[in-house]
């Protein structure tokens, strides 16, 4: 019978660190953007070569897509890194957890079987970071674009009972943001990794297959989801300040 | 609450983790992609802008020099059918000149061989002349020595005679 587990699994500890295969496989995602960053530096040209030109075309349709949310392409230049790493990161964790290998290559521990990697977005704590770190950047973002007091007025106003109670119901919202980001990302993902496993599990070999082309769609679909929100966060937390002067 | 994150599989060591590797991935991307590419994408658009600006300026420059040429060229051929007419107008002057130049010439020729034929006339005359005179001498001398009667006869027959040979001769 298969095993499904919600926590990532335990690989090795480092420390008092415990090492998952989540972990793993992020950590994997991000030395090979990385390396493909540090190899697209060293032939950054005027004239782009195949890789410049890829990721010149990413860059380029990302800020497109910025420069309509955000209306200006000087604006869409300072978020860049904070959405289009998310994109990316997001983007890459996705489709490696759909590699062969990954998933069915592990350790066998105590009679059951321990995937080495795991899709990170399938566990709670990657999703959580980043929606943390999203919303975090979002509201300081907003506190250099508006000031901390224009800003924060927003989370606590006492001038009317009404100020009072949408103010409330802002700050309760960032915590929402917080839960229904990381659960949009790490519900989809983990289902789709259910749903690859039973199928497998069932009927192997073919099944599968279209399964596998939804998961590349959803993983894509996902990534895309959580850069735009929070781009649109970010959008909102800085555009008030325009309103505020 | 710490129930339900430990059902979840949520650990702060492991979110710190992971929140740390996306931020260090963050850096490093800003680093190594975003700028550099950002840089490179507005050197390339300046480039562009300044390649298009350059070459409308050329085609300005283009179109300017043509109506210049075509003005010149119709300076020019203005200017040559000026030469033209001007090098008519003295190859015609020259012409007459020559001509007028020549009739003076021919004139003078002519005048020249009306000399000379006068001066061989008159040469001949005068040789004629004195033939004659030389004849009349001699026809007198032999006159002298004959009788009058006959001689004034045959003398007047010789020297018609005599005349006649010499016109006959000049």
């Amino acid at each position: 019978m298969v095993h499904i587990s919600l926590k990532a699994e335990e690989i090795f500890r480092l420390g008092g660190l415990s090492v998952t295969n989540t972990l793993l496989l992020s950590v994997t995602a991000a030395v090979i953007i990385a390396a493909i960053a540090i190899l697209s530096r060293r032939s950054i040209r005027i004239i782009p070569g195949m890789l410049q030109n890829v990721i010149e075309f990413v860059i380029e349709e990302l800020l497109r897509l910025m420069d309509s949310v955000l209306g200006e392409r000087k604006k869409s230049e300072k978020y860049l890194p904070l959405v289009a790493t998310i994109f990316v990161f997001i983007l890459f964790s996705n489709w490696l957890g759909l590699m062969p290998g990954i998933g069915s290559i592990g350790l066998q521990e105590h009679k059951e079987f321990i995937p080495l990697f795991r899709s990170p977005a399938s566990d709670l704590n990657f999703t959580l970071a980043l929606a943390l770190i999203t919303v975090i950047c979002a509201n300081i973002l907003g506190i250099l674009a508006i000031g901390a007091r224009a800003h924060l007025s927003k989370f606590f106003n006492f001038k009317s009972p009404v100020g009072f109670f949408i103010g409330t119901l802002e700050l309760v919202s960032e915590f929402a943001k917080i839960v229904s980001f990381s659960f949009r990302l790490f519900g989809n993902v983990f289902a789709g990794e259910v749903l690859l496993v039973v199928a497998a599990f069932l009927i192997p070999y073919v099944i599968p297959l279209p399964f596998l082309f939804l998961e590349l769609f959803v993983g894509f679909i996902q990534a895309f989801i959580f850069a735009m929100l929070s781009l649109v966060f970010t959008a909102i937390a800085t555009a008030e300040h325009e309103e505020a002067h | 609450m710490q129930e339900l994150f430990q059902q979840l599989g949520i650990d702060w060591r492991l979110l710190t983790s992971q929140a740390v590797n996306f931020l260090i991935l963050v850096t490093l991307l800003t680093f190594l992609v975003y700028k550099p590419v950002l840089k490179i994408l507005k050197e390339r658009k300046e480039k562009i802008e300044d390649g298009v600006r350059k070459s409308e300026e050329a085609e300005t420059r283009l179109s300017e020099a043509n109506l210049l040429k075509k003005e010149k060229l119709k300076e020019a051929e203005q200017d040559a059918l000026a030469m033209l007419r001007e090098t008519e107008q003295k190859a015609k002057t020259l012409e007459s000149a020559l001509l007028s130049q020549a009739k003076e010439k021919e004139n003078a020729i002519l005048k020249n061989a009306e000399l000379i034929i006068e001066t061989k006339n008159q040469e001949a005359r005068e040789l004629v002349r004195k033939e004659a005179v030389g004849l009349v001498r001699e026809a007198i001398a032999k006159t002298v020595e004959l009788s009058p009667e006959t001689i004034d006869e045959v003398l007047i027959k010789k020297a018609i005679g005599e005349l006649k040979s010499a016109k006959q001769t000049a």
